[in-house]
C-alpha cells in the first residue's frame, strides 16, 4: 500500500498532469495557455513531419527487433557451443551492450562518415564500389541507425538467449540424439520450445526499446538529412526544445505511449500463448 | 530554442554553464554595503566574470552578485523571474525576435528600461540596432558580434598558389582550379543540421540586402516573400557552388567537427564559417593561418556585405532596486574596456567603433566591414518564429539529398514566417 501511493505520487500523478498539457498550446514558458481540446491531435493528422516520424519509427521497431534477435540467437547458439574461447567471446560480444549508447552512437558517426574507417575498409579489401555515404544518403541513413543499434544490442539479446540455452537439460538433448534426431531437428524440437520465455522477454525489451529510439538517432544523423531518421521521439525533441510547441509535443509523447502499451501487450499476450502451447 | 548567435558558441557556453551550474550559481563577493550592491544575472560564463571583477575594481564600494547559467535555463528562469519581480537588476538579453529571452519578446511587455538616452546607443551600427531595439528605442547592451564568410588556410591556399576570389565568377574558377589540384576549396559539415545554412546566409547577404537593405521591414509588412525575392538567387547560387565542386564529396556525412579537421589540415583550402571557427582551427592545428574573407556572391566587390550577428548583451530590468549602478555596469560593458574585455574571451568583435581593441590580423577584413557598416543580421535574427529557421535547415539538407527542390523550400519558409509568433 504504501508504494502504491509513492508510485501514485511520484509517476501516477505527475504523468496525468503531464498528459493534461497535450489539450493546450502551452508554449512551455508562459502562465497563460488555453485548452485546445484535441486540436494537437487533429493537427498530427495534417502533419507530414509526424506522419513520417510514425513510420519511420515502425520500419525501425521491426527491422531492430527482428535483426537483433536472429544475430542475438545464432551468436548465443555459436558461444553456447564447445569451442574452446567461448567465454573470452561472450565477454567481446556482450561488451557493446555496457557503453551508453550516445558514446557509440558519436563512435559510429564517425566510423560512418565519407572518409571513415568503414570505408576505408572496405576501400582496404577492393570493395571500391560499396563505399557509401553512409549517414548522408536519405535512402541509407535509417539503416544506419538500425545497423549501430543492433550491433550494440545483439550481444544483449545473445545473453538472454544463452541463458535460455543453459536451462535446457542435457539429457534430454541426449535422450533426441539417441532416438536419431539430428542437430537440425534437435534445435527444433528440444530447444526451440524450452527457449520461449527467453524469445519472449527478448522481443518485447527489442520492440520497446525500437519504438522509443532516441539517443543513436540524435547522435548520428539528429532525424536528417532533412527528416529522413526523424523517429516520434526525436520529433518530441525537436518541437518542444527548439520550436516551444510542448503541448503538441506532449500530444505526440501520449501517441507514443499507447503505441508503446499496445505492441508491447498485443505482443505479450501472443507471445505468452505460445509459450504455454510449448510447455 | 531559436538560434540567436552561433550554435556551436551557444552549446560551448551552456556545456560549461552546465558544468559549473553543479557547483552552485551564486557566486556573492558581497559583505553588504547595501544601496551599493547590484545583481546581475548572465549567461557569459566564463567572460562576465573578468568584466565584473573589473567593474568593481574601477567603482570602489559597489559589489556585485551574479549568477550564469546556460542559455535554455536562462531563458527559463529570466521570464519567470521578470513577471514576479524578482529579476536582478541587469540580465542577459538576446539581439532581436523569437526567443524567450530575446529584445523584443522582452521590451514589449515593459520589462526592460530604456537604453536610448546612453551615450553609446545611438552610436550602434545599424546592423546592430535593428537587433538591439523595440520600435525605435535601443533595450540592449550588444557588446559583441561575429561574422560568416570564407576563411582561408594560408598555407594550403600557397601550397595550391591560388588567391582569395574577390567576385562572384572569381569564385566559380577558384572552386574550378582548388578541385583540379584535388583540394576542394571549401569543407562544408552538412550532417549538423545548423551548418546548411551558412554558405546561404553568406549568399543571402549580398544579393538579398545588397540591393535592398530594408528587405526585413518589407517582410514584416507583407510585402516581400522568400519565394519571390533574391533568396532564390541565393539557394540557386548555393546550388551551383555545389555542383562547380566547391566543397569535398558527401557533405551531408561530413559533420561540423570532421569539416573543421578538413580545413584545418589543408584537405581543402578553406571552409564557409562563422569567424569563431578560427580558433577551433588554430587548436586543431596550431601551424596554420587563417583568414577570414568575404564570400562573393556577386562581380561587384564593393556591393558585398557581409552576415554578422550581434551576440547576447545585457538589459537593465525596469524596476532594477539600484538603476544607478545597474546603468552604470552596462556602460561599463560598452566602455573601450569593458567591450575589449568581453570580445577578447569570447573571441568575437566589438559592435562599437573606436574601442582600441586590437583585431586579430585574421579579422582584419571582418572589422573593415563592421567599421564601415557593411553588414546585415543572421537572416532568423528578425524572423517571427523559430520554425522558420528550422524548416529552413532541413529543407537544405533535403535539397542536398534531393528530396526536395529549391521552390519547395521557399515556399514553406514562407508559410511558416506568414503564421506570425
Amino acid at each position: 500500500m504504501p508504494a502504491l501511493l509513492l508510485f501514485a505520487f511520484v509517476v501516477l500523478a505527475p504523468s496525468a498532469r503531464g498528459v493534461y498539457y497535450a489539450f493546450t498550446d502551452w508554449d512551455g514558458l508562459s502562465r497563460d495557455f488555453s485548452f485546445v481540446g484535441l486540436g494537437n491531435f487533429s493537427d498530427m493528422l495534417g502533419d507530414a513531419d509526424a506522419r513520417q516520424a510514425v513510420w519511420h519509427t515502425l520500419l525501425i521497431a521491426v527491422a531492430i527487433t527482428v535483426v537483433q534477435n536472429a544475430v542475438g540467437l545464432a551468436l548465443a547458439l555459436g558461444v553456447n557451443s564447445a569451442i574452446r574461447s567461448r567465454n573470452l567471446l561472450r565477454v567481446f560480444l556482450f561488451a557493446p551492450a555496457v557503453v551508453t549508447p550516445i558514446v557509440t552512437a558519436y563512435l559510429w558517426r564517425n566510423l560512418l562518415g565519407p572518409d571513415g574507417a568503414v570505408n576505408s575498409l572496405l576501400g582496404a579489401v577492393g570493395l571500391d564500389s560499396w563505399e557509401q555515404d553512409w549517414l548522408g544518403d536519405p535512402d541509407l541513413a535509417l539503416w544506419a541507425v538500425v545497423g549501430v543499434v543492433v550491433w550494440q544490442f545483439a550481444g544483449y539479446s545473445m545473453v538472454i538467449f544463452l541463458a535460455g540455452l543453459q536451462s535446457v537439460p542435457k539429457e534430454i538433448h541426449e535422450a533426441a540424439a539417441m532416438d536419431g534426431a539430428g542437430p537440425v531437428r534437435r534445435f527444433w524440437s528440444v530447444t526451440r520450445p524450452l527457449l520461449a520465455p527467453a524469445l519472449t522477454i527478448n522481443l518485447m525489451l527489442s520492440i520497446i526499446g525500437g519504438i522509443k529510439l532516441f539517443d543513436q538517432v540524435h547522435a548520428l544523423t539528429g532525424g536528417g538529412p532533412g527528416h529522413a531518421t526523424d523517429t516520434i521521439s526525436t520529433l518530441i525533441y525537436k518541437d518542444a526544445f527548439t520550436l516551444g510547441e510542448f503541448g503538441y509535443s506532449i500530444a505526440l509523447a501520449v501517441v507514443l505511449t499507447i503505441i508503446v502499451a499496445v505492441a508491447s501487450t498485443g505482443q505479450y499476450l501472443l507471445l505468452s500463448r505460445n509459450e504455454k502451447a510449448a510447455s | 530554442m531559436k538560434t540567436r548567435t552561433p550554435m556551436t558558441l551557444v552549446a560551448a557556453v551552456t556545456a560549461a554553464a552546465l558544468l559549473a551550474a553543479c557547483s552552485g550559481g551564486t557566486k556573492a563577493s558581497d559583505s553588504g554595503g547595501g544601496s551599493k550592491t547590484l545583481t546581475l544575472a548572465s549567461i557569459d560564463q566564463g567572460s562576465v566574470e573578468d568584466v565584473v571583477k573589473a567593474f568593481e575594481k574601477a567603482n570602489p564600494g559597489v559589489k556585485v552578485r551574479y549568477t550564469t547559467s546556460g542559455a535554455d535555463q536562462y531563458q527559463q528562469q529570466i521570464r519567470t523571474q521578470l513577471s514576479s519581480g524578482t529579476a536582478p537588476d541587469v540580465v542577459s538579453v538576446w539581439p532581436g525576435d523569437g526567443n524567450p529571452g530575446a529584445t523584443y519578446v522582452l521590451a514589449e511587455p515593459g520589462y526592460l528600461r530604456d537604453l536610448s538616452d546612453q551615450l553609446w546607443a545611438a552610436k550602434l551600427p545599424d546592423a546592430v540596432k535593428s537587433v538591439a531595439q523595440y520600435e525605435g528605442k535601443t533595450y540592449n547592451a550588444v557588446f559583441g558580434l561575429n561574422g560568416i564568410g570564407a576563411v582561408y588556410n594560408q598555407q594550403a591556399m600557397e601550397k595550391a598558389g591560388l588567391t582569395p576570389p574577390e567576385t562572384w565568377t572569381e569564385l566559380l574558377a577558384f572552386c574550378r582550379d582548388a578541385k583540379a589540384k584535388g583540394t576542394p576549396a571549401f569543407a562544408l559539415g552538412n550532417q549538423d543540421n545548423w551548418v546548411t545554412q551558412l554558405v546561404l546566409y553568406a549568399l543571402v547577404a549580398t544579393t538579398v540586402y545588397g540591393p535592398d537593405r530594408d528587405f526585413d521591414q518589407k517582410m514584416q509588412a507583407g510585402q516581400a516573400t522568400f519565394a519571390k525575392s533574391p533568396w532564390t538567387t541565393a539557394v540557386d547560387k548555393y546550388l551551383t557552388m555545389e555542383k562547380t565542386g566547391c566543397f569535398q564529396k558527401n557533405p551531408l556525412g561530413t559533420n561540423y567537427e570532421a569539416s573543421q579537421q578538413l580545413a584545418a589540415t589543408g584537405k581543402t583550402l578553406g571552409i564557409v564559417q562563422g569567424n569563431w571557427v578560427i580558433a577551433l582551427l588554430k587548436g586543431k592545428n596550431p601551424k596554420g593561418t587563417f583568414t577570414f574573407k568575404a564570400l562573393p556572391a556577386t562581380d561587384d566587390p564593393s556591393a558585398a556585405l557581409i552576415p554578422a550577428a550581434a551576440g547576447a548583451g545585457y538589459g537593465v530590468n525596469a524596476e532594477a532596486k539600484n538603476e544607478e549602478v545597474a546603468l552604470k555596469f552596462v556602460n561599463f560593458v560598452m566602455s573601450p574596456e569593458g567591450m575589449n574585455l568581453f570580445v577578447k574571451k569570447q573571441g568575437s568583435l566589438p559592435s562599437l567603433p573606436g574601442t582600441g581593441h586590437e583585431v586579430d590580423p585574421s579579422l582584419t577584413e571582418l572589422a573593415t566591414f563592421i567599421q564601415d557598416d557593411r553588414t546585415v543580421p543572421f537572416m532568423d535574427q528578425l524572423w517571427p518564429n523559430a520554425k522558420v529557421q528550422q524548416t529552413m535547415l532541413s529543407g537544405l539538407q533535403e535539397i542536398f539529398s534531393g528530396q526536395s527542390t529549391p521552390r519547395e523550400l521557399l515556399g514553406d519558409m514562407d508559410t511558416e514566417y506568414k503564421a506570425g509568433s
